[in-house]
């Protein structure tokens, strides 16, 4: 572990005078921070900007399909956020998104963990084999994935079916594993877990190997268990690691629409089906209330960072 | 070491080699299926092995009328164009945030937090109205604009934590050594920092070639559709009504391999990579 | 070290690819980006009306040679150049949504599925060609799209073709099991359900299939939606509604070979050998077009597996009505308009004029698909595979709800959410009033 870096400004004049005081900074040099940070900001600006100021004000406003045709938008105050918040539908789907958040990302979170724990222990030829399947399944489109997926889990012809009708007494075949609403949302979180756990495992490893030897043997010569380390060693080094991958994982899942959208593509159809995601899509370009999309998606915004405030703060804390 | 230590390693390894096999075995069966041909994959018993098989799936795939070849070139264009635009304007800020304190830092790192947390669904009208303004619909370069909008944040964030990891104390030292502070940053800070590279390019390689759904709002030509949107098309059923789930699979592999071989060209950096920003954040 | 060459190999083919892509397609890009830009240089190189126009077909219901035949046509006409565009149905709304408002991007003529028409005609998508409807038609059109595609008395979207669903059967299953095509919706059941109890075949009824099991309902002389004279309101919890998709239901539990989830994409093939595995489909429902992928199956000289008709073991029958007689069946189909943001309107007149024109419309028929003009339904009976059937069944066809919010409807799926909610065995009255309660919200735009 190196010192948390204290983003000394380091920069000087161009000549390598190395006693050149520090405190006289010309005026080219303060302007570039400026400098650096300038495209990566036109570039949110020229790609976020427009957008984003569109979907402030138009959820405030009344805005359908007669607008997006020509029509005056007309201002309509708070309007389509009472109409939100009062109906039963979008708490419905906030609901059932935070759930089907919090479980993806948590069981996400501890395969990840329990893996590259898991990793450092064997041997070299699993550790090997382990990687390299997760890379391959990392390395999957989401398309080629939710295919891939859809033909594993196809009722008449796919595998698993398939593997559980060999169990006696069980008869699958013909099952469809996307009709019932509870099914369909355990095969979406089983494929995301599938294909998120990669970069937690892989990551977390990576995080592990930077735990040096020294310590966690001269732990093992103090006589701590195995289970003490990891409590008292391990997590707390790998720990800034897992708060940020904790919160990415969180982001992700509550924002899934990808692989949502094309699930209910294979035939689950409606809104029983629907998490954010898909709903404000079908809020908007689907029905063409485009303002009620756009306040549902400003809600979806303030909420999710609300929700990970804690985490934003201690990341923020670290930074300094 | 004892004995029993090195029987629970055992035991231990050949569970895990398990897990690798469960964890491959989407993939394997996407292959596998791929060279089977339809009257084998259509029957009731599954073949588990490739041997035999057909290549007819992928000169289906490959066959110039599928347009496979078309969105290969787009999707190559788009991802290529995005990455090496993102990376780069991504690096100078990351530079920006972990090497200096400038008024209105605070503000840029707190933006960049928060606009990942922005549902995309609904600014696609406004995106669409932007850039058919621009006259960029079906264009690389339109959709690029916003996907590099929208990979910079976190690419950033990601690479921030890789600049302050390496201590500016050795730049100094190479510069002491006679180095230009240029010449410096190249030799000492720059090899240093290609894992972090390495790792936020995949990351935002992976988002790039993943997208569809803005795609479908900007990219309405038949001519400019990109590999994601062509699977998808290419995977609903035939007008005999069935899906031909030989070729979709092999159209699937077809779509992961440039994955894959970036993955291949950067893998020796990508693990320690992947992970050094956030420890020495 | 082997394994780096490789990916060194690989990664130089790749950029290769890149940079290949980048000088070919750079131009392409281009075409792409400015049909409506060239049209001016076409204006001045080959006369007055010459105009590039694009024209957006939904899904690939309109076979090839017929789009040749367009595009050879239009330059004979007008000397412009037509691109033709096909927009999957699934992205319809939102392509339709985001580039007809559009004047630089809009197609000049566009499909748009006759059940959504209503939605985007409100709303000014399309522009007023009353003064073209007699030239293009008049009175022979097919009235009931025409109304669909109409505000008040004016006209913006015309029929394009239209499809009549019938019921598709296999004669030698029918055999099998020692029945006959029925004659009364509830025969349709019984008939239906004795084969599937021999384990012969049965009636493949896709749970989320509205289009099709919506004749049941009519066939009760039900309704999706009625109209006051000021708003929509549903009309699915009537207790003609009900006692239809109570029909429905029985003949979904008792006779059904198809899932809850299945909708009506892979309905066409449903009785060909093998599509199923165990109990085959011996009864399907299908537009009359379904013909040209139903039959036996073989490879043909290209490796691919093509269905030919065969009389033998195929046939069909119009769906029956309650007492006999004809149900009423969901009317297929779309109509075809000009954007109101076209820059190319002349274009596009030459365009329609074309599309609604002899040969065109002859054209149609011979394909199956129904053409909107009802003066070609002879050439239609007799030339296109089951066309006398069709015909039949298009005389008492019905659309949805010509309401301003139907598309909106479709899109949410709330019909699909619907028949597989009845189809799981819910309890038809309570699931009626729910789903009249969810039509309300959103029909009337």
């Amino acid at each position: 572990m190196t010192s948390p870096a204290t983003a000394p400004a380091v920069v000087d004049a161009p000549t390598p005078r190395s006693d050149a005081p520090r405190a006289t900074k010309p005026r080219s040099v303060r302007a570039l921070p400026y400098l650096l940070v300038t495209p990566a900001v036109l570039a949110l600006l020229v790609g976020l900007g427009y957008p984003l100021y569109w979907q402030v004000t138009n959820s405030f406003k009344e805005y359908g399909l007669a607008q997006q045709f020509g029509q005056a938008p007309e201002w309509v105050g708070l309007a389509n956020y009472v109409e939100l918040l009062t109906g039963s539908q979008f708490w419905a789907v906030l609901l059932k998104s935070v759930a089907f958040m919090a479980v993806t990302a948590l069981v996400t979170m501890a395969l990840g963990i329990g893996l590259a724990l898991a990793m450092k222990a064997v041997n070299r030829w699993a550790r090997l084999s382990l990687q390299v399947a997760m890379l391959l399944a990392w390395a999957m489109p989401i398309v080629a994935q939710m295919t891939v997926w859809n033909w594993l889990i196809d009722s008449r012809n796919g595998v698993l079916n398939y593997v559980l009708s060999l169990i006696p007494g069980v008869d699958m075949i013909g099952h469809n594993w996307l009709v019932n609403p509870w099914s369909f949302f355990a095969v979406a979180s089983v494929i995301i877990t599938w294909a998120a756990v990669p970069f937690v495992a892989l990551s977390v490893y990576a995080g592990l190997t930077q735990v040096s030897g020294e310590v966690t043997e001269a732990a093992q010569l103090d006589g701590a268990s195995g289970f003490q380390m990891l409590r008292r060693i391990t997590l707390p080094i790998i720990r800034p690691i897992l708060v940020i991958l904790l919160l990415l994982q969180m982001i992700w899942d509550l924002r899934v629409y990808a692989q949502i959208e094309l699930l209910q593509g294979f035939g689950a159809a409606g809104d029983k089906y629907d998490l954010l995601g898909t709903y404000i899509y079908g809020l908007g370009i689907g029905q063409g209330h485009f303002g009620v999309a756009a306040a549902a998606a400003m809600i979806v915004m303030v909420f999710t960072i609300g929700l990970s405030w804690f985490y934003v703060r201690e990341l923020l804390k670290e930074d300094n | 070491m004892t004995r029993r230590h090195s029987l629970g390693r055992r035991i231990g390894s050949v569970a895990i080699f398990a897990v690798a096999l469960l964890w491959a075995f989407p993939v394997y069966w996407m292959i596998n299926s791929s060279f089977q041909s339809a009257p084998t994959i259509s029957a009731l018993e599954p073949t588990w092995l490739p041997f035999g098989g057909t290549w007819r799936n992928y000169s289906a795939v490959l066959d110039g009328s599928s347009g496979f070849g078309q969105a290969m070139r787009m999707s190559l264009m788009i991802t290529a164009l995005s990455l090496v635009v993102c990376i780069i304007f991504a690096f100078l800020g990351a530079l920006a945030i972990s090497r200096f304190k400038f008024r209105g830092r605070k503000s840029f790192v707190l933006a960049i937090i928060i606009v990942q947390m922005l549902p995309a669904e609904a600014m696609f009208i406004a995106q669409y109205k932007m850039i058919a303004g621009l006259n960029l619909l079906n264009t690389v370069i339109g959709i690029s604009v916003i996907y590099i909008a929208s990979v910079i944040p976190f690419t950033v964030w990601m690479l921030r934590g890789f600049v302050a990891g390496v201590p500016a104390d050795l730049e100094e030292a190479a510069m002491v050594d006679g180095c230009t502070r240029f010449g410096a940053f190249m030799r000492v800070t720059f090899p240093l920092l290609a894992p972090g590279l390495v790792a936020s390019g995949v990351y935002a390689f992976i988002q790039v070639w993943n997208e569809f759904a803005l795609a479908s709002v900007l990219l309405t030509s038949d001519a400019s559709q990109t590999l994601p949107l062509w699977l998808r098309t290419f995977a609903e059923p035939s007008t005999l009504g069935m899906i031909e789930w030989g070729q979709v699979m092999a159209g699937s592999v077809l779509v992961a391999v440039p994955v894959i071989i970036f993955f291949l060209i950067v893998q020796n950096r990508m693990t320690s990579g992947l992970v050094g920003g956030a420890v020495k954040g | 070290m082997k394994k780096m060459t490789l990916g060194v190999t690989a990664f130089a083919a790749a950029s290769a690819i890149v940079l290949a892509g980048c000088s070919s397609s750079g131009s392409e890009g281009e075409e792409s980006a400015e049909p409506t830009s060239s049209a001016t240089t076409g204006t001045e190189t080959t006369g007055a009306t010459a105009q590039d126009i694009t024209l957006w077909l939904m899904g690939t219901d309109t076979p090839d040679p017929l789009i040749e035949f367009l595009k050879t046509e239009y330059t004979e006409v007008n000397g412009g150049a037509l691109t033709v565009e096909q927009i999957g149905w699934g992205d319809a709304i939102a392509s339709l949504t985001t580039a007809l408002p559009d004047s630089e991007n809009t197609p000049d003529v566009t499909e748009v599925g006759n059940t959504q028409s209503a939605t985007f005609t409100t709303v000014g998508a399309f522009m007023d060609i009353t003064d073209m409807y007699e030239e293009l038609g008049g009175d022979s059109l097919l009235q009931g799209f025409v109304e669909a595609g109409a505000v008040g008395d004016k006209n913006y979207a015309l029929p394009y073709y239209f499809g009549s669903r019938m019921a598709w059967y296999r004669k030698d299953l029918y055999e099998a099991g020692g029945v006959s095509v029925p004659t009364t919706l509830a025969e349709v059941t019984e008939v239906n359900a004795s084969l599937k109890e021999q384990g012969v075949g049965g009636f493949y009824v896709p749970g989320q299939d509205w289009r099709d099991g919506i004749s049941w309902i009519f066939a009760n002389g039900g309704e999706i939606a009625t109209y006051d004279g000021s708003e929509w309101a549903g009309a699915l919890a009537t207790p003609e509604s009900i006692e239809g998709m109570e029909q429905w239901q029985e003949l979904f539990e008792t006779a059904s070979v198809a899932q809850v989830t299945d909708d009506d994409s892979t309905a066409y093939e449903a009785i060909n050998d093998g599509f199923l595995s165990g109990t085959p489909a011996a009864t399907t429902m299908a537009p009359n077009w379904a013909y040209w992928s139903l039959g036996d199956i073989a490879e043909n000289d290209e490796g691919e597996q093509v269905a030919t008709w065969n009389d033998e073991k195929f046939g069909a029958f119009v769906l029956p009505g309650a007492d006999g007689g004809v149900a009423p069946v969901f009317a297929g189909g779309s109509n075809i308009g000009i954007s109101a943001a076209t820059q190319n309107p002349e274009g596009s007149k030459d365009l329609m004029r074309i599309i609604f024109g002899d040969e065109y419309q002859t054209m149609l028929a011979e394909n199956g698909l129904g053409p909107a003009n009802l003066d070609y339904a002879d050439t239609y009976t007799e030339v296109a595979a089951m066309g006398d059937i069709a015909l039949q069944a298009a005389e008492s066809a019905k659309l949805t709800p010509a309401a301003p919010g139907w598309a909106a409807i479709e899109e949410a799926k709330i019909m699909e959410q619907y028949f597989a909610a009845v189809a799981e065995g819910g309890d038809v009255t309570a699931l009626a009033t729910e789903y009249d309660a969810k039509l309300n919200e959103l029909i009337n735009g």
